[in-house]
């Protein structure tokens, strides 16, 4: 029945093509548009996402010695005048105690009072003064774990933050400046002592040559490399560096990779921190610098929404290990880039001043919150999206309603003389509706492709941001077949209830 | 053997509230291989007649016997089942698919033949012997308009012997054509009744064409006012 069917419709459209393909281009215009809105929502969603995974939401970093740098830390990244002079008003310059009068409040060293006021009330420090460099008011920990004693880190704190539940990946960091030199080229630039598990958590990475070194060559301590795109070209040009050697510390290394940036708008540049840069195992930098310290652990949540909770847990845990006492500060600093990234440019600035404008104290915002007011915002565009996308296909569909009806009306002698050479009336409302299905199914493809070219073209000329899935796909064709079974229906029931005399006689 | 029989049939529609009587009572029986002319004045209900034979519509009270089947009382489906199989219409308009051609015309029952599973070359070598039958193989591809009114009809015809049904029912089958026409119509008509067999059921109101059959029913007012086996009758062959 369905292959003769479609035969029979197929070739009922085919009699009249021009009121086929205008009912059919009504359809193309809805799917196009479902397709197009969809791609716009997801987009948004996924370029949300995106930028909130690569400004590493989910991301702790845990460095050695406890100094803090305002200018980089308090409020992300910013110098903002407006929040050194919301601080002011908190910060005790001088301290009223009943029994002694009067005091002055910063020239004593008080635990328990939070950081942050201390660090504006510091002595050394003019609250109007910017540096950019760590003023003694800005290392706390100066006294106790300065920045002379920043070996605090090991490699067992990273296994014990590994045994942390929640926490995805951890990457033990170890940093240098070095000479790295090819045959007469030599280039100074950073070196990273890596871990193996550090690829999986820079999401931007990409390695157009070769790969990152194996467990096995960082358990072995070897003397392998990888080259930040930028150090590849400065030693090799153009020439691929895979196998070659490089020297550093007067021992060779191999190449086996080169990495660069998947981010084409943030393409690596020259002092560029991760491509200006070369990365050999950590061991490797233990063994040939007879060290045990770690710079850094690089550590990321499972789940974005437990960066607090796991950095909260990462810091008492090494409070613990390393036995500070309570009223001791941390001889270490543990920072989410959440806030930093917000403001530094890893979201764009539109989207970072809707999270700052809707949410109150952002300081106080937790990631929780965060994710979800950027949700709630992708969700009401989707729906946006949608509701015009619905109304593009409503229409569509009665383009398709009537000129079935409108067809049915036409057709009521075909109908007649089908019904008189056996068609039961069954079979004729599966035609129509078969016509109708077909209609909208392939005004729907035609739509889908026309939903590509659309949303291609809105990243391409607008530069807004789409995402194509599967899923939307579906969703486009199944919404067309919808439409079409649904706006089919009626006028299809309408040429089955025709009596074979009446519309036999109909003129 | 009689291919049909009706007893006492009657057809009653309602236009508005007014009972509109289209048949009164109407029993006759016709042989298989009979070539019958139904003829009256319009409105004298031969129309509705052909409409319960060839079951588009069912009586109000009677039973008609196809084959020796009571087929009065029928669903829609098996009415639409029997109409598949068992009877070829003939129209006075051809009622032909527009914009289709002639083949496409012709293989249309066969779409709903045997539950639409006949294979599409078996419908398109089916329907060229039909066409083929009428004489028209060489007009297979021409649509409707591109053909003459006789040629139209001879497609019509092809279109209801397709199925070998045992009953043709032509209404009117001549109404549009002019009379040189009408003749190589009816002589296709004997021919298929000689050669096939086939009972031939032919509704007019010209006596002329009304003579082409073996025997003449005549219809006033809903009834049978007269039925006459008619042995000399017109030869279309001989006068062409």
């Amino acid at each position: 029945m369905t292959r003769t069917s479609l035969f029979v419709a197929w070739r009922a459209l085919g009699r009249n093509k021009l009121q086929t393909l205008l009912t059919m281009l009504g359809m193309t215009m809805g799917v196009a548009a479902v397709m197009t809105m969809i791609a716009l929502g997801s987009g948004a969603q996924t370029a949300i996402e995106d930028q909130v995974r690569a400004a590493g939401m989910n991301l702790i970093v845990v460095k050695a010695g406890n100094y803090k740098v305002k200018t980089e830390d308090d409020f992300g990244g910013v110098v903002d005048h407006q929040a050194d002079a919301r601080l002011k008003p908190r910060a005790p310059l001088v301290s009223y105690d009943g029994a002694r009068g009067f005091s002055r409040a910063y020239a004593v060293w008080n635990p328990d009072r939070p950081a942050r006021v201390r660090l504006v009330v510091h002595p050394e420090d003019d609250p109007m003064e910017k540096h950019d460099h760590p003023t003694a008011s800005q290392r706390l920990g100066d006294t106790e774990a300065g920045l002379g004693a920043a070996a605090t880190l090991t490699s067992a704190d990273a296994a014990a933050i590994r045994r942390i539940p929640g926490v995805q990946y951890v990457a033990e960091g170890i940093h240098e400046n070095a000479h790295v030199a090819a045959g007469a080229k030599r280039w100074f630039t950073r070196l990273h002592g890596g871990d193996v598990q550090l690829p999986e958590i820079r999401r931007a990475w990409s390695f157009p040559r070769g790969r990152f070194f194996s467990e096995r060559e960082q358990r072995s301590a070897s003397q392998m490399m990888v080259l930040g795109s930028i150090v590849a070209r400065k030693l090799f040009g153009d020439g691929d560096p895979i196998g070659r050697d490089v020297k550093l510390w007067n021992q060779t290394f191999r190449v086996v990779g080169v990495v660069t940036s998947t981010n084409v708008l943030t393409a690596p540049a020259v002092g560029d921190d991760q491509f200006d840069a070369v990365y050999v195992p950590f061991t490797t930098v233990h063994r040939l610098l007879n060290l045990t310290k770690l710079n850094d652990i690089t550590i990321t949540a499972a789940s974005t929404g437990e960066v607090t909770r796991i950095a909260k847990q990462v810091a008492d845990q090494l409070r613990a290990r390393h036995r500070i006492a309570e009223s001791a500060p941390d001889d270490f600093t543990v920072v989410t880039q959440a806030r930093q990234a917000l403001a530094k440019g890893g979201m764009r600035p539109e989207v970072a001043r809707a999270v700052v404008g809707n949410v109150e104290g952002l300081e106080k915002v937790t990631l929780e919150q965060l994710a979800k007011t950027l949700e709630r915002a992708s969700r009401t565009m989707t729906a946006l999206l949608a509701s015009i996308a619905a109304v593009a296909l409503l229409v569509g569909g009665i383009g398709i309603m009537n000129i079935m009806l409108l067809s049915v009306t036409e057709r009521t002698r075909e109908i007649g003389v089908r019904r008189a050479v056996g068609a039961r009336a069954h079979d004729v409302l599966v035609q129509f509706l078969v016509e109708a299905m077909l209609l909208s199914l392939v005004g729907g493809i035609a739509g889908v492709a026309l939903g590509f070219v659309a949303a291609g073209s809105m990243s391409q000329l607008l530069r807004w941001s789409t995402s194509i899935s599967a899923a939307g796909v579906a969703l486009s064709f199944g919404s067309a077949a919808a439409v079409g079974l649904f706006f089919g229906w009626y006028p299809a029931r309408q040429a089955a209830r025709l009596h074979p005399i009446d519309s036999l006689r109909y003129e | 053997m009689p291919i049909i029989v009706a007893r006492d049939l009657t057809k009653t529609y309602y236009v508005g509230d007014v009972a509109v009587h289209a048949l009164r009572g109407i029993t006759l029986t016709i042989e298989a291989g009979e070539f019958v002319s139904v003829v009256g004045p319009s409105g004298s209900g031969k129309s509705t007649l052909m409409h319960i034979l060839g079951c588009l519509d069912s009586p109000t009270s009677g039973h008609y016997l196809l084959n020796g089947r009571d087929v009065s009382h029928l669903s829609d489906d098996e009415l639409s089942a029997i109409r598949n199989k068992e009877i070829g219409f003939v129209f006075q308009g051809f009622n032909l698919l527009v914009r289709t051609s002639a083949l496409d015309n012709v293989e249309l029952p066969l779409l709903y033949a045997n539950r639409g599973r006949v294979p599409a070359s078996e419908r398109r070598r089916r329907a060229l012997d039909a066409l083929n039958a009428v004489g028209l193989a060489d007009r297979a591809t021409h649509h409707p308009n591109q053909l003459s009114g006789g040629q139209q009809q001879r497609v019509a015809i092809a279109r209801a012997l397709l199925n070998h049904p045992s009953i043709l029912l032509a209404d009117e089958p001549t109404g549009n054509l002019d009379s040189q026409t009408s003749i190589e119509v009816m002589d296709i008509f004997q021919r298929l009744k000689e050669e096939r067999g086939i009972t031939i059921v032919l509704i007019t109101h010209e006596q002329q064409v009304a003579e082409y059959a073996s025997r003449i029913i005549r219809f006033r007012d809903g009834r049978v006012v007269a039925d006459q086996v008619d042995g000399a009758r017109a030869l279309a062959v001989g006068e062409t």
